[in-house]
């Protein structure tokens, strides 16, 4: 492509390029892509991009959200087609008029969240499309078979005739991957798989991701945690708005080296952890129990602090929140507020009283996505704005604006939908939503920084800051175990539906967290085997 | 305080004459013309008193319609309106004939109306996870059952049953100059539901449930609490509509509001509120009301069989659902071509 466009001097210069290109070639590439450029209307979503995978190789995709990560995988598997550059599969130029191609090249992709048909069993989810048909028969007794062979390769703890939607993310992904290994993929794509597993889960994951890698399979990972790349990859190319910025060597490549790349400015100190005098108690918990979700669960908070609460998925953390902010119903224990007990019976009581949510799922919970972010932002307190009844739009509009703003929120105007932002600047219209609460007291955020990138994590440490500082009580439920112990005055860490511990800042490392979220053995016979 | 950035957001709210004339509801009112001027051109009876005198036993739809768009907008439905209306007009009547005095027969009719809403407000919010469809499809059947046995019981058999004294009815049925009263009870009904639903926070409130109903609870909103008030709302409307089909049929039978349930969900539909619940706004589904009964009444002027003219409404039912998709398939071929 680029030989093309050389002229005099300049083509020189790139025929150097192409010996280089030649040279790669010799290194075994399975998968080549050369000037990838893909346009939506008004948007170039992918400029000029390359990308090199070797065979046998996990091979790391990163950059910030928008930076076309997903576009280019969607080209890969033949989902878009790109408007320029070439695709080389294992020496020979290809082109994919659909995912069908693609798949029958090879090629398989499994997402964060599988879009597989949860009604059907795990066997019919691995062979949709390709099912084992003799004389018109649907031939049930081989096709489980082939399942569970393919289930006991992953070392997987469920069984071909379950319902998917029964089955967990991480077993769900399971499924994918088992379906990509029954198509025989020779590349498989992993988007962002880990950002809704557990730390086990997660280390369940990376063994069977070796495991193929192993088997000589090429593996393109895609992933905001850096925890995932320096675990598995072996190189990583970084992309950052839409363009290519370089493909690096994982070991030679220093952290913040990276950060630089993704993000194109250098960010020093990503916890902007400030000392703050801290106040009264103005937040404290007794006593919760829910049967089967949580039991006897006590914690307080300081005005300024910034309260932690970790633990494995499934630990407890969201459930035990949500009965606190009146979703749930507890079974038993007392809220106090500012030294005085509160009934929560419904999420209004909770709100009314100064202490507001932004829930784990923002496009689900946190949103209305469909809506503007304006109406967005004031939805909970459009009440406390009317008159008589009525919407006082132009109050609406000028609160929200005000907000939007104070969160940086990356918007034209208030009007667009919330579904046309990044996961990072939805996640401060949440912010916003919360701060025009303007009785807030106590913010409890669930899971603030999930699946955002790196510029916008910090933009949210720093909001958080903030609200300390003016002296809101902040409790933090994160997975995340760097930014828990970067932000967080005092971790509480839940294990098994209980608060097992709580870490002061000063004390805090990632083993005596993890210590804390594992069951003991003592606990339960024969615990975790890890 | 300003974001670090300093980056301004617009609050301007855009839009003005010309997209409002481009919208769905300014191409109803241009099908609305269109309608009558067919209207006119077809039936040399065609003409505004004619019209008025015939639109009464339609009119008592439009309440229904305006409730019917709250749920429609909630993302639920109700399918068991028509059946209610049967009941309550069949109470009615019986009330009257044992020798309730009007104004108690009328109350007595809205009552019905009310107490069946809430039924099915009560079963839609407190078992969450059942399918409204379902639900008002087995009060659908309830409330046509209890009119059967009303009619065994009390009625003159044969599944009908007059009203003995219309002296009440008569009055309702009067006229204001051309006007029915039933025309200004439709026009003064939907003033008050087409303000609530656009201008209010209890409006907002419906649509945010409609839109993602998971949301709207994290923000706050009684969603059940306001799913049962509209179930209720869209009964006691239920009970207009029976009270003001009285005053053209006189009477009720087992097959009295059959399948106005349908109609009621097509001129909603017709008028650009989406099945899906979060979509749409009344005023559309109050000019599609009026163009459906237009059309009704022009071609039942032509002597044009009554099941054709259900044909003709359901052709136009399906392509107004496919305007939109039409048009955006338009929209990107052109864009295709411009690239």
């Amino acid at each position: 492509m680029m030989l093309f466009l050389g002229h005099g001097p300049k083509r020189h210069f790139m025929i150097m390029i192409m010996d280089e290109r030649r040279l790669d070639v010799a290194e075994d590439l399975i998968l080549e892509l050369k000037g990838i450029t893909k346009i939506f209307p008004g948007v170039k979503a992918l400029d000029q991009v390359h990308f090199q995978l070797r065979r046998g190789e996990i091979h790391a995709l990163m950059g910030e959200n928008g930076a076309g990560k997903s576009t280019f995988i969607k080209v890969i598997t033949g989902v878009h087609a790109a408007e320029e550059g070439e695709m080389i599969l294992e020496g020979s130029q290809v082109h994919f008029r659909g995912p069908r191609d693609a798949q029958e090249a090879g090629i398989a992709a499994v997402y964060q969240h599988p879009t597989s048909y949860p009604t059907l069993s795990v066997t019919e989810n691995i062979f949709m499309g390709h099912e084992d048909v003799k004389s018109g028969m649907i031939q049930w007794r081989g096709m489980h078979a082939r399942a569970q062979k393919l289930l006991d390769s992953l070392d997987a703890d469920f069984k071909p005739t379950d319902e998917v939607g029964s089955l967990t993310i991480a077993q769900q992904q399971m499924v994918e991957i088992a379906k990509a290994l029954s198509a025989d993929a020779k590349i498989i794509i992993l988007d962002e798989p880990t950002a809704a597993l557990t730390a086990n889960e997660s280390e369940k994951l990376y063994e069977i991701v070796e495991k193929l890698r192993d088997e000589g399979r090429s593996i393109i990972f895609i992933s905001h945690r850096f925890e995932d790349m320096y675990r598995l990859a072996s190189r990583v190319t970084v992309f950052r708005d839409s363009r290519y910025i370089g493909t690096y060597d994982v070991d030679q490549i220093s952290n913040a080296d990276l950060i630089k790349a993704m993000v194109g400015r250098e960010i020093t100190d990503m916890y902007p952890k400030e000392e703050i005098k801290l106040g009264d108690e103005i937040f404290r918990v007794e006593g919760m129990t829910r049967t089967g979700y949580f039991k006897d669960v006590s914690f307080d908070v300081r005005a300024g602090e910034i309260v932690g609460l970790t633990g494995l998925v499934g630990a407890g953390r969201t459930e035990t929140i949500e009965s606190i902010c009146g979703i749930t119903k507890p079974d038993q224990g007392k809220i106090y507020l500012e030294g005085k007990e509160l009934t929560v019976r419904k999420p209004q009581d909770a709100m009314n009283a100064g202490i507001i949510l932004l829930p784990e799922d923002r496009q689900k919970q946190g949103l209305i996505l469909s809506w503007g972010l304006g109406r967005n932002v004031t939805l909970p307190i459009q009440g406390e704005l009317s008159k008589n009844g009525f919407n006082d739009e132009k109050k609406e509009r000028d609160i929200a604006k005000e907000r939007l703003e104070e969160v940086d929120t990356k918007a034209v105007t208030i009007f667009q939908p919330a579904s046309s932002l990044s996961g990072g600047n939805q996640q401060k219209v949440v912010v916003a939503k919360a701060l025009a609460q303007s009785n807030m007291k106590v913010v409890i955020m669930d899971e603030p920084t999930k699946g955002i990138d790196v510029g916008a994590k910090k933009e949210i440490y720093e909001i958080m800051g903030q609200l300390a500082k003016k002296g809101f009580g902040i409790i933090m439920i994160s997975s995340e175990m760097p930014e828990i112990i970067g932000m967080a005055d005092r971790i509480f860490v839940m294990c098994a539906g209980h608060v097992s511990g709580c870490l002061d800042r000063s004390e805090v490392t990632q083993e005596r967290i993890l210590e804390l979220s594992m069951e003991k053995s003592g606990d339960r016979k024969g615990g975790k085997a890890s | 305080m300003a974001g670090k950035s300093g980056r301004e957001i617009s609050a301007m709210p855009e839009g003005g004459l010309k997209s409002k004339l481009l919208s769905w509801e300014g191409a109803l009112v241009l099908i609305l013309v269109g309608v009558n001027i067919l209207g006119v051109s077809i039936s040399p009876n065609y003409n505004i008193t004619n019209v008025l005198r015939e639109m009464p036993r339609y009119l008592a739809e439009i309440f229904m319609m305006f409730g019917m768009g709250y749920i429609l907008v909630l993302g639920d439905i109700d399918i068991s309106v028509g059946a209610l209306v049967c009941l309550s007009g069949t109470v009615t009547v019986l009330s009257s004939n044992a020798g309730a005095p009007f104004f108690a027969a009328v109350l007595i009719c809205l009552l019905t109306g009310l107490i069946g809403g809430m039924l099915n407000g009560f079963i839609a919010t407190r078992f969450t996870e059942l399918p409204t469809m379902i639900v008002t499809l087995g009060t659908q059947i309830i409330f046509r059952g209890i009119a059967e046995v009303l009619f065994e019981t009390w009625g003159n058999g044969g599944g009908t049953a007059s009203m003995a004294d219309t002296k009440g009815l008569m009055l309702l049925a009067k006229k204001i100059g051309p006007f029915p009263i039933s025309f200004f009870c439709v026009i003064l009904v939907g003033i008050v539901m087409i303000t609530v639903l656009a201008k209010t926070t209890f409006g907002r409130k419906l649509y945010a449930i409609g839109s993602n109903k998971t949301a709207a609870y994290y923000a706050g909103i009684e969603v059940e609490k306001i799913r049962f008030i509209c179930y209720s709302l869209l009964g006691l409307l239920s009970g207009l509509c029976a009270l003001f089909l009285l005053t053209a049929t006189f009477g009720s039978n087992t097959t009295t509001g059959q399948g106005f349930e349908m109609e009621v969900i097509a001129m909603c539909v017709f008028g650009g509120i989406a099945t899906t619940g979060g979509k749409g706004n009344l005023i559309g589904g109050f000019i599609a009301a009026f163009i459906i009964v237009c059309l009704r009444i022009a071609l039942g002027q032509r002597n044009i069989n009554t099941q054709l003219i259900l044909v003709i409404i359901g052709l136009m039912l399906i392509i107004s659902v496919l305007v939109p998709s039409i048009s955006s398939a338009l929209s990107a071929n052109k864009k295709k071509k411009a690239a």
